[in-house]
This record gives C-alpha cells, structure tokens and sequence, in this order.
C-alpha cells in the first residue's frame, strides 16, 4: 500500500521535463513513432483514399476490363497436407483468370502424391517437383520460370484467403504503374489457440494491419510477407526472381524498390495464416526473420544508405527507420536501462511500474483509436482487452531478447548462413559472396 | 457281321474313304468345300492339305461345333508339319503316311470307346453347353489337365484349345467367364500361371502401353534437364544456360559459367515439353492403347484377369459323363428355390437357433440319378419348365418355414424346419412319390432312378459339413 502511495505521489510530482529525461525511451520510441506518427499515417491514408476515389474506380475498371491471368505460385517442401486446403480456399476466389502452380521443393513425405492426383484431376494447372532440395529461393524460382501469367502471386501453402483476395492484391498494380510489389495483409488464424498465439495476433493487427498501412501510405513499406505477396511479372522478369533467403521477402521487396518500382500494401487482401503456437517455437521463427535485418540492410543491400549511383532518397529513408528503429534503438534500449540504473537507482521501481503502465495505456488506445481504422478484423477487438497489459512483456522483453540475440550471432558470426532453412549447397555460395 | 479289314483299303465308291479295323475315315482334301457337315457319317477325319489356312478352318469349323457328333470327332493331320499352336492342340494325331494309322488305332479306339460313355443333354444356358462340351471333350481325350498357352492370335493373350475354339477374338474374353463358373461350380482347379490386362472396351488384350502427355495424349514430346545455380538461386531448363558459341553453360541470372555439378549447380529434375499441345509437365500419363479397337486406356482402369491352369476335379469328370446341364445361376432363377449360398447361411443360423430352444429341424436330399439322361430329351425351354412345376409341386407338400435349393441339376437340397424326424421322412417319401409319378407321365420310356436321404440337424456340427455329408454320394 505504502509503495502504491508512494508511485502515485511520485507520478503527482512529475514535471513534463523531468517525465521526458526518465521516460525518453517511451516518448520516441512508443508514443511518436507507434502511436503519433501511426495515427497521422492513417489519417492521411484515409484522406488519400478519399481524395483519390476516382482514380480508385478507374484503376477496378480497368483490372476488370482487362482481366489479366494471374500466376499463383506455391512452393514447399513437405506441404501436401496443406495443398487441398489451400486449393479449395483458392476455387472460392472472386477473381477467376489464375493459374495455380505448386512447386515441391524435395519433400519426403506424402506431397507428390497428393500433388499429382490434384494436377491430374486439374485442381492445380502445373506442379513440378525437384527430388533434390534446393531450397525456397529456388523452388519459387522454378515456378516463377513457368508462369504465363501479368502478374505472380507468391502464397504460402499453410495459409488461407478472404475469397476476394487476389482481387485485393492485384488491383494496385492499376492504380499506380509505378507499383512493382504488392503485400497482402497477414493476419493470426490461430489466434485463440494459445497465449503466444493470441499475443502475436495483437501483434500482427499493429505491425502490420496498422504499421504497413502507415508505411505505405509514407512510400517506406519494406517487406512484403513470403505468405501473400503480388509481383509484376516483368519486374520480377527484370530482376531475376528470388535470391537465396533466409529473409527473402525482405530482400526480394528491396530488389523491387532498387530498380525503380514502388511498394505497396493492401490492407484489404486478407490472408490467415497459423501463427507457431509455442514461445519457443515463436523465438525460433524471430531468431531466423530478425538475423536478416543485418544481413540485407547492413550487407547485401548497404548500398542504399551511401550517396551511390542510382541513390533514392525514399528508400533511404526505408532503410534508416528500420535501422533506426528496430537496430538501433534496440541497443539504445539496454543504453536507457543502464541510465535509470545509474542516475536514478531508486527510482528503479517506480520507473518499471510507469512504463507498465504507460505501455498498457498506450496499448489500449492504440487498440481503441486504430480499431476504428481497421476494415476487416479476424477477431473481435474486446477478445484482446485482457491481453494488453502483458504485451509489455511480451513484446518489450521476450521479443526484444530474441532480436538481440540474432542481430549480435549474425553481426558477429554471420549466423544465418548456417540456418539449415537452406540446404547446405547453397548457403556456402551465399557466405562466399556474403549475399 | 461286317469283316474287320486289317489292310488299309480305300473305299471303291467314294475316293475320300478308307476303311481300317472296322472303322471308317474320312479324307478332306484343300480342293474341297468348307462345309463339313457329312463327317458326322465317318469314324475319323484326315486332313490332306497343303494349305495351312484351310487346315485351320476345317479345324476350327469342327471343334467349334456345338453337336458333340462334330466336336469330340477324332481328327488327324496328314503330310503337314507347317501346322502351329492353337490348332495342333486340336487334332488327335499327326501322320507322315497313312501307313502309321496303324501305330495311332489304339489311340484312336480308346476315344472312340470313352465318347461312348458319355450322356449329352441340351442346356439350360449357352455356358453350360460350352461347359459341357470342354467336359466331354476332355473326358474323351483322357485329358485332366488344360494348360493355355500364348498366342498372339488370341484376343486375351492365351489360348484355351478346346475352350477358345469356340469364340471369336473379339469375344474371347467369354473364356474367362466360363473358366470362372467352372472353379466357382468346382469341375475344375486351378493353378495360377500369368496375369493379363484387357481393353476396357473391346477385351481384348493387345495393347501398346506408352508414354504420353497428360494433356493430349500425344506421345511426341521432348525432356530436358532443370539447372539450379546455387549462388543466385536461379532454376530453370537446361536451355536457359546455352548459347550459340561454345557448349559452355552461362546461368541467365548471373551471367556465370557453370563449373561442377554438386558444387555450383545441380539437375534436381527434368521438365517434358509436348510438341503437339505445348504443354509443359514432368510426369507423363502411361497410357494402353488397344491394338484391336484404337482406345486409349487409363492404365489403371485395365481390367486384370488371371490366366490359369486347369484341371479337371472328381465332380468334374462325373458331370462329364452325367451330362452338364445348367450352371447353378441357371438354376438360382427358378422360382421357390434359394441360391445354395443362401442356403447355407440360413442353415448356419438354424443351428444357431436350435442350440437355444430345443426344436427338430432336418435337412433331406433328393437326387435323380440318370438326371442326363432325362435333360437330354428336352430342350432348355422345358427342362426350366418342368423344374418350375417340379418346385411348385414339392412346395404344396412342405410347411412354408422350409428351404429349397439346386445343390445341382440333379440334386436338390431341402431343409425341412420344427418337424420332427419321423415327419420329416414321411413328408421326404411323398415328395419322392409324387416326382416319379411326375417323371413317368413326362418320359415314357425312361426308368426313374431316384435316391433320398433325411438326417436330423445337429447342432455338433458345422452346416457345412453337414451338407456335404448328406451330399457326398450324390455328385
Ligand atoms: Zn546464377
Ligand atoms: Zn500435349
Ligand atoms: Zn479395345
């Protein structure tokens, strides 16, 4: 009680300035960053979307008229459990002109057999299979070789999609020429399944339901997600499909915006995909993703952030907030926590209890006010309310450790190009050149 | 009485005839007509001809016969050896002169005998008589075993000698048919020798398998290898990697020089392209064209049959020389009785029933022993007549809980339920008197021989053995 008392009168106490030097951390990082400049974003995605209605409505005019065929790529290895699903989810698809083709990267389980009986009965138009593993990069790769199709989807096999999906995703590609890439909105299937579940599902609504709206709409979208993205074909022809991962949507959306074209995201192209159910599994899963912000944005692609031939202002501005903001003030976090410690040691606890709240709070609204932005939701908004005081936790402490731990191992030892995600064969040749 | 010539003497009114111990033998020349119908008035038949193709015909014309009078006929080949498979099968000897029909009498007098013990009688259905006749033809011939033999003649791959005769190529899949009634009637056994895959449509087994493109069904295409160039992840056909200079491979993506496979690049499969459609696929459809009726069969929908060995059981050699009548599906569609499986489930289930209360229940077996040659004085119209009456009247005589069944065209089953014993027989022995009073007034000239049995269901033992140790003198 005393203690209660005591934060409560401390927190009566604090001035603006002195609420500034003790809680910077929250002010930039959580409340201008994720909060104000999020809002702003939306409200001028919405303004945008109002004041070009009409170029909207010419742009599905025209996507009707010309109703171009639709290249769905889906590779994979060990998937064929999920191929049926996937196959029926697709025949429910407004959009009609596609081709769907499955490319079978080496599974050693059921897959061919389940694949050919499909392609055989004419569920999928082509299927190939590759007996040796060769990884995902050459799998789509494969795929991307025998499209016919104006422009490529890429899906994942274990995902499925609002049945106007493709529609969604395709329709950009009209509005603006420019538009090389278009990402669909990923969202938590799974998300009652369990606590990781749920928190990733809060998660996936602000990073990318709200985060990507909001990236777009400022022309720094960086990543289009591997489970549901849409490519010009002959961009894609231009540059050479996928490189070797791991992270390949991240590196293939900078490939896309280094040779001219803009990034775009499509908040209304639904896809659902199954979240990993367990921390570990999740910490897993982020250890792989978080390594190749170094390895694409610090090396492959490092590029972008000097004054070269071919520099664009707006994709260095991408690749300085995502450095800016997952790197940087990633290790500027422990930087702050070694300052409270430091200069105001018995504040200590007070300034824990602060921050959980102000993050609650935060939360909270964010849910509230950026709820009202969102179209299509997979869960009621109140499912999350008694979830959001953990996602302190959970995304200011585990998330933040998994990222440290792979930007340090790859920093320093290059780690991802040993992730068995890859076969062997390949990653040498990627460490070599160090792509 | 006729003198028994022991020379070799041709006929002085008709050059095609010569008379040897007492028999006569009829020469067909190639000059001659095809039509056969006067050997019926010969002992033997020699083919002199030089002309295979008309030694076939003849052959195939009186083995293909349906009058026993024809088709058990002995035949022998004079002065051809050019003469193959099926057709040798057919004949009862070869000769080099007609001098060695001296060293084939003992052979031939032994057929002729055994055919004197057979009884034929008109069938009740087309199987039956071809039944009847691979029987007789057998039991003549002192055969047991009928081995088939490969033939690319024959529409199902196998020929059958006395069994395939009788069908044309694009019906000799019925072969198959009538083996299958003769295991399942058990006058044969069988012992598996291949497997044969007939046209869906047509049946027969000549089929040219391919492969061909899933699309079109063409089966003119090309393949090539997919390259996978590890450094930049590039795959595609090996195509994409030539140029018009050197035998070099240059990756499309990178412009690299491929330099060892394993180590930079490998060939994780090959792609087919289809020259008449375009279209483009990895696995082609094997597909089983007919050589008889052009249509391309799915491989899987084949129809597979097992070509056996056979050999004839006791039951078969028995119905030989009764006479075959009728399949037991002939049988099964006469009106009052059960199907034979039936029966015996309705036995299974009346021993069941009596080990719980304590009822009598007996099973009586009526058979009629010269049932031959009583069918063969009628045709099948008839006898399916006379059966149906004969049913009708046993019905009126019994309580309606009783079971009637063909366990053969001479043997009938009857399980006569909550009677005891003693009526039983009573009731057995009025059925017995009405049948031969019924047979008499129907052949005049024919002494009925009718044999009954009646034992009481025990519940000691199986239905089945109790059937068959009720039937066991009957066959
Ligand atoms: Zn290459
Ligand atoms: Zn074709
Ligand atoms: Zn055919």
């Amino acid at each position: 009680m005393d203690t209660i008392g005591e934060f409560i009168s401390y927190l009566q106490a604090l001035g603006p300035s002195k609420f500034l030097r003790v809680f910077w951390f929250f002010v930039i990082f959580e409340f201008f960053r994720y909060f104000l400049l999020d809002l702003v974003g939306l409200i001028l995605h919405r303004v945008s979307i109002w004041t070009n209605r009409k170029r909207w409505k010419r742009a599905r005019e025209e996507f009707k008229k010309e109703n171009p065929l639709v290249s769905i790529i889906v590779p994979g290895k060990n998937e064929g459990k999920h191929i049926f699903k996937l196959v029926k989810s697709l025949s429910e698809q407004t959009y009609r002109n596609y081709e769907l083709i499955i490319i079978d990267d080496g599974s050693d389980d059921n897959t061919p057999i389940i694949c050919k009986s499909l392609l055989k009965n004419g569920l999928i138009d082509q299927f190939y299979r590759n007996e040796e593993r060769g990884g995902k990069a050459s799998a789509a790769n494969l795929g991307l070789r025998f499209t016919k199709g104006k422009y490529i989807i890429h899906l994942d096999a274990d995902c499925s999609y609002d049945n106007d999906a493709v529609e969604k995703i395709i329709l950009p590609f009209y509005y603006d020429k420019d538009i090389g890439g278009v990402g669909g909105n990923v969202m938590v299937r799974n998300y009652k399944e369990s606590l990781v579940t749920t928190l990733q599902a809060v998660e996936y609504f602000n990073s990318v339901g709200i985060g990507r709206i909001v990236t777009s709409q400022f022309g720094i979208y960086r990543i289009i997600s591997g489970a549901f993205g849409a490519f010009r074909a002959d961009v894609m022809d231009k540059i050479q499909g996928w490189d070797i991962g791991p992270g390949l949507d991240g590196d293939i959306t900078v490939k896309i915006r280094k040779s001219g074209y803009k990034i775009h995201f499509a908040p209304e192209a639904v896809c659902l995909t199954s979240a990993p159910n367990t921390f570990k599994k999740l910490a897993k899963q982020r250890y792989r993703w978080d390594k190749s912000l170094i390895r694409f944005r610090l090396r492959k692609h490092k590029d972008i952030l000097f004054p070269t031939q071919g520099f664009s202002i707006i994709n260095f501005i991408s690749f300085f907030e995502n450095i800016l903001y997952n790197l940087v003030l990633n290790f500027m976090w422990y930087f702050y926590f070694i300052d409270l410690i430091f200069n105001f040691p018995n504040l200590i606890l007070h300034v824990i209890l602060t921050n959980l709240f102000l993050y609650t709070s935060m939360g909270y609204i964010k849910l509230l006010i950026f709820g009202l932005f969102r179209k299509r939701t997979n869960a009621p908004n109140y499912y999350f309310i008694p979830y959001i005081p953990l996602m302190v936790l959970y995304f200011g402490y585990f998330l933040r450790f998994v990222r440290t731990r792979a930007y340090f191992m790859e920093l320093f030892f290059k780690a991802s190009y040993n992730d068995p995600w890859n076969p062997l064969k390949t990653s040498i040749h990627a460490k070599e050149k160090g792509l | 009485m006729k003198d028994i010539n022991t020379e070799i003497i041709p006929s002085k009114e008709n050059d095609h005839v010569i008379e040897f111990a007492g028999y006569t033998f009829y020469t067909i020349y190639n000059t001659d007509s095809l039509k056969t119908d006067d050997i019926v008035f010969y002992d033997v038949i020699i083919i002199q001809a030089g002309d295979p193709e008309f030694t076939r015909h003849i052959i195939t014309r009186i083995r293909g016969h349906f009058n026993p009078e024809h088709y058990l006929k002995p035949i022998l080949l004079l002065n051809q050896s050019s003469l193959k498979d099926p057709y040798t099968n057919l004949l009862d000897g070869t000769l080099y002169s007609l001098e060695q029909i001296k060293l084939i009498l003992p052979k031939l007098q032994n057929i002729l005998l055994r055919i004197k013990d057979l009884t034929f009688s008109s069938s009740l259905s087309y199987e039956a008589l071809i039944i009847q006749k691979v029987l007789s033809y057998m039991y003549s011939r002192d055969m047991e075993e009928m081995e088939p033999f490969v033939d690319f003649n024959s529409g199902i791959g196998y020929n059958y000698p006395i069994l395939s005769v009788n069908f044309s190529r694009h019906e000799e899949h019925q072969v198959l048919n009538i083996i299958n009634i003769m295991l399942e009637e058990k006058l044969m056994k069988k012992e598996f020798l291949d497997s044969v895959y007939l046209c869906t449509k047509c049946t027969t087994g000549y089929l040219s398998y391919r492969e061909v493109c899933p699309k079109c069904n063409s089966s003119n295409a090309t393949s090539q290898d997919i390259v996978h160039h590890f450094p930049c992840s590039y795959v595609g056909p090996i195509e994409d990697f030539k140029n018009q200079i050197d035998d070099a491979l240059n990756c499309p993506k990178c412009n690299k020089t491929l330099r060892h496979i394993g180590v930079d690049y490998d060939k994780p499969s090959i792609i087919n392209d289809c020259l008449s459609c375009g279209h483009r696929f990895q696995d082609f459809n094997v597909k089983a064209k007919c050589m008889t009726c052009k249509f391309d069969n799915e491989v899987e929908k084949l129809n597979k049959s097992s070509i056996n060995a056979l050999s004839v059981t006791k039951k078969g050699q028995i119905m030989s020389v009764s006479g075959y009548v009728t399949t037991s599906k002939d049988l099964q569609e006469i009106i009052g009785t059960v199907k034979m499986d039936t029966f015996r489930t309705m036995l299974k289930y009346e021993i069941e029933r009596l080990k719980q209360t304590e009822g009598n229940s007996n099973l009586a077996v009526l058979h009629l022993k010269n049932s031959g040659e009583a069918y063969s004085t009628m045709d099948n119209e008839l006898q399916r007549t006379m059966l149906k009456v004969l049913i009708k009247a046993i019905r009126k005589y019994l309580p309606t809980s009783s079971v009637i069944t063909f366990y053969s065209s001479s043997t009938i089953l009857i399980a006569i339920n909550d009677l005891p014993l003693k009526i039983a027989r009573r009731l057995t022995e009025e059925i017995i008197t009405l049948m031969r009073e019924l047979m008499e007034t129907n052949f005049k000239n024919m002494i009925v021989t009718l044999e009954h049995e009646v034992k009481a269901v025990t519940v000691k033992l199986s239905s089945d053995l109790q059937i068959q140790q009720l039937v066991k003198d009957y066959i």
